[in-house]
């Protein structure tokens, strides 16, 4: 796997199984926040993720139309000089069949796109294979979520998605923590945003919930076997563009509703929306999901350094109120 | 009764309309002196330099009383169609339909400015959590809630996609707060792979033939949604003659720009013309009169032409200007400054390109949508504007920066750079609140700068 040529990206919408059913190797990262000035107006997460296109080692790289933001990175100075680029168009309505067929077209020609750069054009038995593969991966990652702390499970997420390697032994052995559950909401994280976990835990507090774009919001609904052998491709492009919620979705009511179910089943107390100065698609939500909630919830800001200084005290107090 | 053409103030409006009134004026129902609109509110009035010509005051009058108008339809049994981050494709549909009036609740977005912060929807905006790091069109929030700007739409439309974000954020967030809106997808244009069949777009950009089938498709749900809502199907006829209507209004102003952009001596001011190109979105809620007003408003261009005569010094610097500005005033002030308009890309240039006459309707809506400038590369907005600077004689590019808007982050940084490598022209971006005075000495400082540095390249030759 690692003689493979790497293909990097950083959205959920992105299947790594249709990358490397073409021989190549997916590579979802989780950024690292760029330090120093940038652009005004573009979030930390934009800044930092673009700062890795134009750096990275990578054969090449996909970014997504999600956000303003992303879909502009491709343009920005300094950009071409990094891999080939392509830029993925997931459609923000998701009712019609037209969205539908759109997502599906894009899979296709990124497709062509991964075979000009080395890869085969897969049979549907290689994709039906590689599906299953990470069906499965996915599957004990799910299954490893209640025995794992909050950040060993948003590890083992990035971990799965940049590598495709689970190391689930090693962190079964970690202590679970108790304390308040609390549900983290937000957009993508940055790698120094896994501090957050340890700041809620010394607070008295555990991620019970982690629906950012980084954690198990961002993984696709299991395969229906069947479908998977009969349509791989269909089944893959439905997985991912029809059961992953987002708060970019128009409507983004499955956002809600997937909330509802899991925090309803794991007795979420509150809920820590994390949002990037800029990043209007989530920033909007905020406080309509105050609205929403049934609980308390707090909104914290993160900007390029990582988290806020004042997070950990506006953290302990969110958890003095809910103990 | 003839005047020099002239940029005057309010107060100087009043006397003219009392000498045009007395010479004869004639005008339609919603005519009358523009003091009456600062009495509705609309504080900003008092601030702003005014073509001095009965067209001007036609226009204004007409921009002013778009309210009323809506109201009007209602009364009289038309449905209202809110067609939201749409920048002149659904109101083609729907003014096909007779009984169907379109607006664009967008338009609020200068409510602020206008009324000078009175009426209090940014801060309706800041309590549903939408603050100043969202685009002044956080205002439509406002506007939506209290009911006082427009009535309540009986049907919304909103494009999402590649459309800013902080659009789709706010329109999500009034969707959140009840109101159904029938969204559709604005893909992301892109340019066609190697062998891909392709279509010419109006403006010149090139796309995937499937993009167009796509938003053909997009089109046809809105389509059924507004023959819904009229109770009756929309005739292929009847949206062709909605299409050259449409593009009477376009063929207007292709002349009118034509005419003040390339004339050496300017013959109507940049707020004015502002104004009349915005009607292609949405004809203001009033398509024929639309016409009427454009018309009106280029006969006194022909004729100032024609005259030699204009209402700025021959000589004012020659500035393309892109994005509209939050606050009206800035228009007139980079004339101030010594400065004229001569190209624009107010982020709808797809609205003011003919529609294709020579194809199925419904794919020539297509085409025109995909053709929008905010949905593809800023690189290809980019090379429009380097072609209408070049076809105008733009001597320096003024970006306007609209406050927290997603797409300013990067675009004007990426069309600066692009006309920068292309003309070598001098170039300023500037960022202007929905009420600039507070910065207004340093946008001054600034465009004057601009003007100046054009200035002193015309003395070197």
């Amino acid at each position: 796997m690692e003689s493979l040529k790497r293909v990097v990206y950083e959205c959920p919408f992105v299947p790594a199984e249709w990358i490397g059913a073409h021989g190549l190797r997916p590579s979802r990262i989780m950024p690292r926040a760029r330090r120093g000035g940038g652009i005004e107006g573009l979030c930390a997460y934009a800044r930092a993720f673009g700062d890795q296109l134009a750096k990275s080692d990578a054969a090449a790289v996909i970014v997504t139309t999600v956000c303003d933001p992303l879909r502009r990175l491709p343009e920005l100075p300094g950009v071409d000089e990094g891999p080939p680029l392509f830029l993925f168009n997931v459609p923000a309505t998701w009712q019609s069949r037209g969205a539908q067929e759109l997502y599906l077209e894009e899979l296709r020609r990124l497709g062509r796109f991964l075979v000009e750069l080395g890869g085969t054009c897969p049979s549907d038995e290689v994709l039906a294979g590689v599906m299953l593969d990470y069906d499965e991966g996915r599957a004990r990652l799910r299954d490893a979520r209640g025995r794992l702390s909050g950040r060993a499970f948003a590890e083992a997420i990035a971990r799965f998605h940049r590598d495709g390697v689970l190391d689930l032994e090693e962190s079964e052995e970690r202590e679970v923590p108790g304390g308040v559950p609390l549900a983290l909401v937000g957009g993508p994280l940055l790698a120094e945003h896994l501090e957050l976990f340890d700041l809620v835990e010394a607070h008295g507090g555990h991620i019970a919930l982690d629906a950012t774009e980084t954690g198990e919001r961002g993984l696709p609904a299991p395969f229906d076997r069947r479908a998977l052998r009969q349509a791989p491709l269909l089944e893959l492009a439905g997985a991912y563009f029809g059961s992953i919620p987002s708060a970019f979705r128009r409507p983004n009511s499955e956002l809600y509703r997937w909330l509802r179910e899991r925090m309803s089943e794991r007795g979420i107390a509150g809920i820590l929306f994390k949002r990037y100065v800029w990043c209007d698609l989530w920033n909007a939500e905020s406080e309509r999901m105050r609205e929403w909630a049934e609980v308390p919830l707090l909104a914290v800001d993160t900007h390029d350094q990582g988290l806020d200084p004042s997070f950990a005290s506006r953290v302990q107090a969110l958890l003095e109120v809910l103990r | 009764m003839r005047t020099d053409p002239a940029r005057i103030t309010l107060e100087a409006w009043d006397g003219r309309y009392e000498s045009l009134r007395a010479a004869g004026l004639e005008e339609p129902a919603y005519g009358g002196p523009l003091r009456r609109h600062v009495e509705d509110g609309d504080l900003r009035l008092p601030h702003l330099l005014y073509d001095n010509s009965p067209a001007s005051l036609r226009l204004w009058n007409f921009l002013l009383t778009e309210e009323d108008r809506l109201r009007e339809a209602r009364a009289r049994g038309a449905k209202l169609v809110g067609t939201m981050k749409d920048l002149g494709t659904v109101p083609v549909l729907a003014y096909s339909l007779p009984e169907v009036v379109a607006f664009y609740p967008d338009g609020a977005w200068w409510i602020p400015c206008v009324m000078e912060l009175s009426a209090g929807l940014l801060e309706v905006a800041d309590s549903l959590g939408i603050d100043d790091s969202f685009c002044p069109v956080r205002a439509m929030l406002g506007a939506f809630l209290t009911e006082a700007h427009f009535p309540i739409p009986d049907l919304l439309s909103c494009s999402v996609g590649a459309v800013c974000d902080d659009f789709s954020a706010i329109a999500q967030r009034l969707n959140g707060l009840g109101f159904p809106i029938h969204w559709w997808e604005a893909p992301r244009r892109r340019s066609p792979d190697r062998g891909e069949e392709s279509v010419h777009l109006p403006g010149g950009f090139v796309a995937p033939r499937s993009q167009v089938r796509f938003l053909e498709g997009e089109l046809s749900r809105i389509r059924g949604a507004l023959e819904e809502l009229a109770g009756r199907p929309l005739e292929n006829q009847e949206l062709r003659a909605g299409i050259a209507a449409a593009n009477r209004v376009r063929g207007i102003l292709a002349e009118l720009r034509e005419l003040v952009f390339r004339t050496p001596r300017c013959p109507l001011p940049a707020l004015e013309m502002l104004i009349a190109e915005m009607l292609a979105i949405h004809f203001c809620s009033d398509r024929e009169e639309s016409i009427l007003v454009l018309e009106e408003l280029l006969g006194e261009a022909r004729r100032r032409v024609e005259a030699g005569v204009g209402v700025l010094p021959e000589g004012a610097v020659r500035l393309f200007f892109v994005n509209p500005v939050a606050d009206l005033r800035v228009m007139n002030l980079l004339e101030e400054c010594g400065g004229r308009v001569c190209g624009t890309e107010y982020l709808f240039s797809h609205a003011l390109d003919a529609i294709p006459e020579d194809c199925p309707p419904m794919e020539a809506l297509a085409r025109m949508a995909l053709a929008d400038p905010m949905i593809g590369p800023a690189s290809d907005r980019a090379e429009r504007i380097v072609a209408d600077m070049e076809s105008f004689g733009a001597e320096a590019l003024l970006i306007s920066r609209i406050p927290g808007a997603s797409h300013c982050a990067t675009e004007g940084l990426v069309i600066a750079e692009h006309v920068e490598g292309k003309l070598g022209v001098p170039i300023l971006e500037i960022e202007v609140p929905p009420i600039s005075d507070p910065v207004e000495a340093r946008l001054r400082t600034r465009i004057e700068a601009l003007v100046e540095l054009v200035r002193a390249r015309r003395s070197e030759g």
